[in-house]
């Protein structure tokens, strides 16, 4: 059991009355290593910006940290107008959006099911879906595109989000799975004593507990989708459907490499993940506070 | 997070879904009656090709025109048209066939990558065509590349050859010619070499790079050695053909190619050509519009760059007129096309109207004929194409000529020799073995 | 508690939307992929039944060996990678100012396509041009190497941008499962006298072991099946020194129209991912879940 103390305790890294200066040399290593990694991480980021401002001479010419001499922002002009970005776009926000929203939500049904119900088979269930975890993508390509001409999918969005829903649940629910035998069960407990269903332990008392995992998972998924390629190069054929990462690939041909428009579009690409990522991360925050005040 | 917003998001997206999913759904099923024809005469023709307008932006252009002009000229055609670029349209093409679902008119390319699909019977014969108004009008050699049991699949409408392009201000620096034989070009090379300029510029990750340097080297030496060994009249361990092997090996110990050619692409490669900082450029004539007319490439630059045929060898077989090159990309009429006869009349259409504007619109050399005295064209052109009018014999470029699989082993013993992975002797043994399995 | 949660038809109603799309999306492809590997087919015309022969040529196909072999490097150093990543990942949850920000930033690769990442890549490891070559020239390294055309270099070069590109996802998770861990419990081995050490490998990281098997597993089997930057950037080359299995199925399938064959590496890989996946659960295995009293 915990006690509960009066005392003010001194803030990490530690309660010992060890020496300052190795404490502070300890703090100064740490940040040190922490900016180095963070650095790393965020140089391609910069290198992204540069280029996409210049044109193919200066991209090859000049080093890859270097200033364009004027900013070239006729790059996402072009990029923009030129070949359809706009709907390219639109299509990708929206059907990553549904894609993400029903993965995570089956993902969680489906765990909740397995870690918290007994029946018969539930083994067997989960096994059904780590295998499912192991194929090779491009496996799959021709027996889908023969269901989905089967089924009138092909041409369709449909058949793109069904595809990412299949293919993204297993590593979902392998993640939340982690979580959720590590929750504790006192509250579905006590929950279940007080006559709820189990509809309602699902959705008023298990979904906000697991805040924190739902919002890493959506991520995730929404990188995935969002930067998925092969899946509607080989499903989708008109326009109307591409998505962002396919009308990239249109600028990219055989025997020229438009550098300046590509590096337009891949930031133009990145800032809407950019920013949902950085909105659902103050999302694990909160989840985060409101969950650690338990135990 | 309380159970509303959740609920909220959960209705907002399942409705969202719904309705952009039954909005696409009927859109989809107009576009999914695919081609065919209506009752009223109305047909909808699918078209797939690799001209994307980022990166192709002529060509994609003058595809666009042509098209105008027919549906202008039938107007109760439509033309749906697909566009991928160069990898990902030979992907969908493959899976595409797997299901039987190919496009009413596509590109593919000559020889060997056409043959399974005529075996699989998924294009259609257009003899028909040839004898129509586009009699005569192809340069020689050329359909028949698109042939197969005597029977023509694809009309090509791309030529290309494959010169020597050179940076004439490096050559005047060091007082070098273009070099007319194989000890001309090699004392250029160690010229250069001394001189610290990279002597030729080469990409070899996409492997067919290599290939031309390769293919020219067989050629010279041995005439047509490599294209018998090719259909099986010949054998690979010809010794004209390993000692071609052996001198790509040479100039790689010479040092003639720019640092890690191995694993830079060809853009990359043609970099160092276009940042002059090497001086030579063995690739095809579809790299001229950036020599001509491309706007983004400085114009100093376009005027110090000529072309030499590639050298000839002291006791070779082959002469000076003698390139490398062949039909480029062609385009096909599905088998199964439930709208074949206006596929194929589109096709006929295409072909002419292309070789009509493509020099001058796109930069791109079509397989039919042109006038050069009547058309307007940058010097480059003119002569490259007097150059074509009297080339002695064209070599297809081998990794189209060979079947896929023999192609790929090609395409890998290419990258293991200026790797120095293979000797000459493994290098063509490899390739026996290759073309012996006969797929 | 039992009574409510052994209902079988609200259990079924949970699990069936997922497990249709499952079985017709992933087990039918799979199904199939099984087949085709028994036919000679070359993805366009007609198929003819070989039974097991692709099989057999892929046991003695040497260039498969040798990617397999690639493969496993790469599954190997990835998984050592978790070290480090759950080793960040402590150090961030404890009270380190601006750890969001950390976190943030090291997502952000992952935002990233495959094709961002790999064009940034190849810049970086141009032979003449590249960040790294200019900067080992500077500090006076003569002729640094080609790293993408050396038969030697190219794998291991190609390791550090796969990592990079997945950095931040595990140390994304570790985070979250981390700060799942109620701050009570830390707090309380504080007070008796536990150093930041004994708190991080006494008491955190055995309450996160569940979430450490799965990532396990995750990046070994993604290693297994990885494709996307080996594909980009080399193409498996020069000459087959940088091929992974997905990439030299893809070769086989796609570019050398051998679909069956194609096929069999495919569902070979599959295979083999169970085996692995079945070995490490074995190798990982506890005899109970640690659970909060």
């Amino acid at each position: 059991m915990k006690t509960d103390t009066a005392v003010r305790l001194p803030a990490y890294p530690g309660t010992g009355t060890g020496p300052t200066v190795l404490r502070r040399l300890g703090y100064v290593l740490l940040y040190s290593l922490l900016i180095l990694v963070a650095l790393l991480q965020i140089l391609p980021l910069i290198w992204l910006l540069l280029f996409s401002l210049k044109n193919n001479q200066e991209v090859f010419d000049m080093a890859p940290f270097a200033l364009p001499a004027t900013p070239r922002w006729e790059n996402y002009v072009k990029v923009w107008t030129e070949g359809n970005i706009s709907l390219y776009f639109f299509n990708s926000v929206w059907i990553t959006v549904v894609s993400v929203v029903f993965t995570v939500l089956f993902a969680s049904l489906v765990t909740f099911a397995i870690t918290r119900m007994r029946w018969k088979g539930r083994s067997l269930v989960l096994g059904l879906f780590m295998v499912g975890m192991m194929i090779p993508v491009h496996s799959t390509l021709i027996p889908l595109f023969s269901l989905f001409l089967k089924l009138h999918l092909t041409d369709h969005p449909l058949s793109v989000i069904l595809s990412y829903i299949a293919f993204n649940m297993p590593i979902t629910i392998m993640i939340l799975l982690g979580f959720y035998y590590a929750l504790p069960r006192e509250v579905e407990e006590a929950a279940v004593m007080d006559g709820c269903s189990v509809h309602r332990i699902f959705f008023r008392i298990v979904l906000p507990m697991t805040a924190s995992v739902i919002a890493t998972t959506a991520i995730i998924n929404m990188i995935y989708d969002w930067n998925e390629f092969i899946f509607v190069n080989t499903f989708i054929s008109t326009d109307a459907y591409k998505t962002l990462t396919v009308g990239v690939q249109n600028f990219i041909g055989q025997y020229t490499t438009d550098w300046g428009a590509i590096g337009a579009t891949l930031m133009i690409s990145i800032l809407p993940i950019l920013i949902a990522f950085l909105v659902l991360s103050n999302r694990i925050v909160e989840g985060i506070a409101a969950g650690s005040v338990k135990g | 997070m309380r159970k509303k917003p959740i609920a909220m998001l959960l209705t907002l997206t399942l409705i969202l879904a719904v309705f952009l999913s039954g909005c696409s759904n009927s859109g989809a099923d107009g576009e999914g009656e695919a081609s065919g024809s209506g009752s009223d005469g109305k047909v909808t023709l699918k078209f797939m090709h690799l001209w994307p307008a980022g990166s192709s932006a002529q060509q994609n252009k003058l595809v666009n025109e042509i098209i105008k002009q027919y549906q202008t000229d039938h107007p109760n055609v439509t033309i749906k048209q697909e566009v991928l670029e160069n990898e990902q349209y030979k992907n969908k093409l493959k899976i595409l066939s797997a299901s039987n679902e190919l496009p009413d008119v596509g590109v593919t390319w000559a020889a060997g990558f056409l043959e399974p699909y005529v075996k699989g019977n998924l294009f259609a014969p257009l003899d028909d065509l040839l004898s129509g108004s586009l009699e005569g009008k192809f340069i020689a050699g050329t359909t028949e590349a698109y042939a197969v049991e005597g029977k023509t699949y694809a009309l090509p409408i791309e030529l290309n050859i494959s010169p020597i392009y050179y940076n004439k201000d490096i050559f005047a620096k060091y007082n070098l010619q273009p070099p007319a034989t194989y000890d001309e070009f090699l004392n250029v090379v160690k010229t250069l070499t001394d001189n610290g300029v990279v002597p030729i510029a080469l990409g070899n990750k996409d492997r067919w790079t290599g290939s031309l340097w390769y293919m020219y080297l067989a050629n010279r030496l041995g005439g047509d050695a490599l294209e018998k060994a090719i259909n099986g009249t010949g054998k690979f361990d010809d010794p004209a053909l390993i000692q071609a092997a052996a001198e790509v090996q040479k100039l790689v110990d010479m040092n003639a190619f720019n640092k890690g050619y191995n694993g830079l692409s060809n853009d990359e490669g043609k970099s160092e050509f276009m940042n002059e900082k090497a001086a030579m450029y063995l690739m095809g004539t579809w790299e001229l519009p950036n020599y001509t007319t491309n706007p983004d490439v400085p114009q100093e630059f376009k005027d110090k760059i000529g072309f030499f045929k590639f050298p000839t060898m002291d006791g070779g077989k082959s002469d000076i007129n003698s390139w490398v090159g062949g039909p480029g990309v062609g385009l096909f009429v599905a088998q199964n096309s439930k709208v074949k006869d206006e596929a194929q009349k589109f096709v006929q259409y295409f072909v002419e109207k292309w070789g009509e504007s493509s020099v001058t619109e796109a930069g791109v050399i079509p397989a039919t004929k042109v006038d050069t005295a009547e058309v307007k064209l940058p010097q480059l052109y003119t002569d490259l194409l007097n150059e074509l009018n009297q080339a002695s014999s064209l070599t297809l470029f081998a990794d189209v000529q060979m079947k896929p699989t023999a192609a790929q082993v090609h395409l890998d013993m290419i990258q293991a020799l200026f790797g120095k992975a293979v000797t000459p002797e493994k290098f063509v043994k490899n390739h026996q073995e290759a073309i012996d399995k006969g797929n | 508690m039992d009574k409510v949660m052994s209902n079988r038809l609200v259990a079924a109603l949970y699990v069936l939307p997922a497990l249709l799309l499952l079985l017709v999306l992933i087990y039918i492809p799979i199904v199939l992929t099984g087949y085709y590997g028994l036919m000679q087919w070359d993805g366009i015309g007609a198929m003819t039944f070989i039974g097991f022969e692709n099989y057999a040529r892929l046991l003695h196909d040497a260039t498969f060996w040798q990617s397999a072999y690639h493969t496993f490097l790469l599954a190997l150093f990835s998984a050592l990678s978790l070290i480090g990543y759950l080793m960040i990942a402590l150090v961030l949850s404890g009270k380190i100012k601006g750890a969001n920000l950390f976190r943030k930033i090291y997502l952000i690769p992952m935002l990233l396509s495959s094709v961002a990442i790999a064009q940034l890549w190849l810049k970086i490891y141009h032979p003449s041009n590249g960040v790294l070559n200019t900067f080992l020239e500077s500090v006076g390294i003569a002729n640094p190497p080609a790293w993408l055309a050396e038969p030697s270099l190219v794998l291991y070069a190609l390791f550090v941008p796969i990592l990079w590109q997945y950095a931040g996802f595990y140390i994304l998770i570790y985070y979250a499962a981390l700060k799942n861990i109620p701050e009570s419990l830390v707090e309380a081995a504080r007070i008796d006298g536990a150093s930041p050490w004994q708190i991080a490998f006494r008491i955190k990281l055995p309450l996160i072991t569940e979430v450490i098997k799965v990532t396990i597993v995750l990046a070994v089997v993604g290693s297994l099946k990885y494709f996307d930057l080996i594909y980009v950037m080399t193409d498996g080359g020069p000459n087959g020194s940088s091929e992974v299995m997905a990439s030299y199925m893809y070769h086989q399938a796609f570019r050398g129209f051998d679909f069956g064959y194609g096929s069999a590496v495919g569902f070979f890989l599959l295979v083999i991912c169970l085996v692995v996946t079945w070995l490490l659960r074995k190798a990982t295995a506890s005899k109970d879940t640690i659970q909060y009293s």
